[in-house]
């Protein structure tokens, strides 16, 4: 897993990691989660906040890993808070709003199989974060955009 | 109760052994659809399934889930268990049912983890709930 960190970067500068994510790689799905939990934990984050953004992040990765082509992960750790992208190129959700609805899903058999796929995933990525937005072209892919504000006290 | 205990309870076969098996455990989850793990299990608990990929290997990682109970009798494949070795997962197997799992840990006193005591049902209990505070 090709992880990018710049742990010398001035103070103010967030710490900043890229993970990619395959497509219908179903077995290789929550890599890039793992090895986000990897990188926060030993970042000296309060273990809250690791959890909420591991959790997040894999229910992320896994639509990406089911309904995508290709994506990527990125991380961005602030002294009090942490920015998620994940992005992915194919086929993106056609209603954000109904997408969002628990229990609704439009995935196969096959992720239904994995122990996915039960349409929680939105709204468990929801209840994580302290802000989520979700946005999609039809036919390009889908941008899910979260931020965690840090739970610790002493930030940095 | 420990890991030990509740896993000789459930009569479970060690595929891959936990880090401590005389760890504590604060409570149980059983559930096969992993997005629900992910919601509601507790840190700490042990996880019946019987979901055999190693989705329920990231899924015990990312929660930390210290074991997995495999229930009904599955075997899991090769790639579950060398993720559960990797990740210090530990990995058990049983005969039993998740239902029947799930009746004989309450029973020996493995409760399921609460945040806060569930209210009980008013017309349940005895004399009513006045003036609780």
């Amino acid at each position: 897993m090709a992880a990018v960190s710049n742990p010398d970067a001035a103070a103010d500068r967030p710490r900043h990691y890229e993970f990619p994510i395959l497509g219908r790689a179903y077995f290789l799905g929550g890599r890039a989660s793992t090895a986000v939990k990897a990188a926060l934990s030993g970042a000296e984050i309060d273990e809250d906040t690791i959890q909420r953004v591991a959790i997040a992040c894999y229910e992320a990765e896994m639509n990406v890993v089911l309904h995508g082509r290709s994506g990527y992960l990125t991380m961005d750790v602030y002294p009090d808070r942490i920015l998620v992208a994940v992005l992915d190129q194919g086929p993106g959700i056609e209603d954000v709003e109904l997408a969002q609805t628990p229990g609704w899903s439009s995935a196969s058999e096959e992720a239904r199989t994995l122990g996915f796929g039960a349409g929680m995933g939105l709204a468990n990525i929801k209840q994580q974060a302290d802000e989520m937005r979700l946005e999609s072209t039809v036919g390009e892919g889908v941008q899910l955009y979260l931020t965690f504000v840090r739970r610790d006290e002493n930030h940095g | 109760m420990t890991l030990a205990g509740a896993l000789h309870i459930v009569k479970a076969e060690t595929l891959v052994q936990a880090d401590d098996e005389q760890l504590l455990l604060t409570g149980c989850f059983a559930a096969d659809l992993m997005s629900d793990v992910l919601a509601f299990a507790h840190p700490g608990s042990l996880l019946l399934t019987g979901l055999t990929t190693d989705q329920t290997i990231r899924t015990a990682t990312i929660k930390r889930v210290p074991a997995v109970l495999i229930v009904q009798g599955k075997q899991p494949g090769s790639e579950m268990l060398e993720a559960a070795c990797e990740q210090g997962v530990g990995v058990y197997a049983t005969p039993l049912s998740s239902y029947e799992c799930s009746g004989l840990l309450m029973q020996a006193g493995l409760r399921p983890y609460r945040k806060q005591a569930p209210a009980e049902p008013a017309e349940l209990v005895e004399g009513g709930r006045g003036g609780s505070e």
